[in-house]
């Protein structure tokens, strides 16, 4: 059976004027052309104490566009910023191609994506400049540019077809190694349209951005939901910051995966204040599994957090709870344009929000497809008023409460560099407390340590930590611990992988 | 505010944080946050804002997680209020 929905379903849940102002655009570009005119004076970016307008943020971008071309793929390492969006906005709109990097990326990652992405040219935050280390010294002849620069001249916007690619997002994916993956323009627009649907007060908002761009999430029902509602989008430069931030901004839409909402509710708490401020009316939650607990505590402090679900390679919106009809346990109906089906348990997915491909990974892309369906590896079923739940995850990939995807080979791979480490497994396991945490278990191979003066488990611990220290924060673990004995074996001597959070 | 004070009120953090009575039984100084203790990024973040609303002071430029041991925070407070 073939799942579909139609927008109307949206319709009861929405206003009405704000549901006839819905439009979709084939493009980005398209999208852009028809906003600027309607909202030029409004606020559409404001960060470290400056306001940008809708119209200084196009004669910016298109101030940058002459810098970086047309037709070309550009990656973008910075961090969350108005640089960061002006030039992500210069870049899908004048005809380029966005490879938008995590910020926290080790020079050598930034180094391999680049090649690996096939970008051009990458525009990078000067903050960043140490990250740029092993692209200079390896790929000497890639442009830098700073995201700083702006030329004198000024370039239009370049028109753009629906299937034209607008966005490369890193994603741990499906088999663990970090790939790209490409999504086309009328993907990014559905996923931004998407955000408008199921609830009251849509257009000419106040957002917080507090996700990193680098994540669809941030990039896509953040940051281009805002823009194409007309809402002011404030950038929170430190996660630390965000209360102080909101305290000034007075935001009326968050979105939050789900860690983020846990913690705003629990210092709220623990201080006896909402810490989110009066104004706020909406969380939307995902990028990891919401608890229901949250979706029925947040009304009590006035706020309706909204569950949804999706992927990277679904330009991140395939469902979202509507408000005033909450079901705790569910990720909400599917938005339109979109098939779902449900194969053995396993949701799959078609339609225009899908991605076109990983890029360069042609044995990956087939690898995630079944007759031209996308297998998402998550375990669902779909109620009989048409509202989905996931039930688990049949694939090894690891998302933790703060929405990080944690690929355990990946990991894996840097422990077992030292001699004395014969196996290891990272896994996500809970504590006593319910906490889920990234743990690490190890087989040691205490003969590369004969000789070695002092405590053989001391010694691989404090080795093991270094390592620990020197991974992307997401990627560390939380409890090390050195074994006594191998792994459990599968028949062809494969580690038998723990499963403890299913 | 003494170095016990602060740590009192830190370990009032630590358990919140973490969700976990027995963490502050677990702390020593020289507990690393992240292996000894179990803190994850989210928790660290938690510690970080509580400790800026239950101190009344500003971290300057650190990040979340440059501190490795429980001593550290309780130096960095303590330098922070004297």
């Amino acid at each position: 059976m073939i799942y579909t929905t139609d927008r109307e379903i949206f319709r009861k849940y929405t206003d009405p004027e704000e549901f006839g102002k819905i439009k979709e655009y084939g493009s980005v570009t398209e999208m852009w052309e028809a906003i600027l005119p309607q909202y030029a004076d409004r606020v559409a970016v404001e960060d470290e104490g400056v306001k940008h307008t809708f119209s200084e943020l196009e004669n910016d971008a298109a101030r940058f566009r002459p810098l970086i071309g047309t037709g070309r793929r550009v990656g973008i390492l910075c961090r969350n910023g108005y640089g960061a969006v002006k030039a992500y906005i210069a870049a899908v709109t004048g005809g380029c191609t966005a490879v938008i990097l995590p910020p926290q990326l080790p020079a050598d990652a930034v180094f391999g994506c680049c090649m690996k992405l096939g970008v051009n040219e990458l525009v990078y935050d000067p903050a960043l400049a140490d990250s740029l280390a092993t692209v200079k010294k390896a790929a000497p002849s890639l442009p830098l540019i700073s995201v700083d620069d702006a030329s004198p001249d000024r370039s239009p916007v370049v028109p753009a077809a629906p299937s034209d690619p607008c966005v490369i997002m890193f994603t741990g994916g499906t088999t663990g190694r970090s790939k790209g993956a490409l999504l086309s323009h009328r993907a990014v627009m559905e996923g931004t349209v998407n955000g408008c649907y199921g609830y009251k007060g849509v257009f000419g908002q106040r957002y917080l951005l507090v996700l990193p761009l680098s994540h669809v999430f941030g990039l896509i029902r953040n940051l281009m939901t805002s823009l194409y509602t007309g809402s002011a989008l404030f950038i929170c430069r430190n996660n630390k910051d965000m209360f102080r931030d909101i305290a000034v901004f007075r935001p009326t839409v968050l979105v939050l995966v789900p860690a983020l909402a846990d913690m705003a509710l629990s210092l709220s708490r623990k201080f006896g204040r909402n810490m989110l401020g009066d104004d706020l009316k909406y969380i939307i939650c995902g990028a990891a599994a919401v608890s229901p607990y949250l979706i029925q505590e947040y009304p009590k402090m006035g706020i309706s957090l909204l569950a949804g679900y999706g992927l990277t390679e679904s330009a991140n919106l395939v469902s979202g709870n509507p408000e005033s009809q909450r079901k705790p346990e569910s990720v909400g109906i599917p938005y339109p344009h979109q098939q779902l089906r449900i194969e053995d348990g396993e949701l799959w997915l078609r339609g225009d929000n899908m991605m076109d491909c990983y890029v360069g990974d042609e044995a990956e892309t087939a690898a995630a497809y079944t007759d031209g369906w996308f297998r998402t590896g998550d375990l669902a079923r779909i109620d009989e008023d048409g509202f989905l739940y996931i039930t688990g995850r049949i694939k090894e990939i690891i998302v933790l409460p703060n929405g990080e995807n944690v690929s355990p080979a990946e990991v894996e791979a840097r422990f077992n560099e030292p001699a004395f480490i014969r196996d290891s497994q990272v896994f996500e396991d809970v504590t006593e407390s319910g906490a889920h945490i990234l743990a690490l278990e190890v087989v040691p191979r205490m003969e590369a340590l004969a000789g070695a003066e002092g405590d053989p488990k001391e010694i691989i611990v404090s080795a093991l930590n270094k390592i620990n220290d020197s991974l992307p924060p997401y990627q560390r673990v939380s409890r090390i611990v050195v074994r006594d004995s191998d792994f459990e074996r599968t028949p062809s001597m494969k580690i038998k992988r723990y499963n403890k959070c299913k | 505010m003494n170095r016990q004070q602060i740590t009192d009120r830190l370990l009032d953090i630590l358990r919140s944080a973490a969700d976990d009575e027995s963490v502050a039984d677990r702390c020593t100084e020289d507990s690393l946050l992240q292996t000894d203790l179990g803190l994850s990024s989210v928790n660290m973040l938690y510690t970080v804002i509580a400790i800026e609303e239950t101190f009344g002071i500003i971290f300057d430029d650190v990040t979340v997680l440059s501190f490795r041991t429980f001593g550290d925070v309780v130096d960095y407070v303590e330098r922070k209020l004297s």
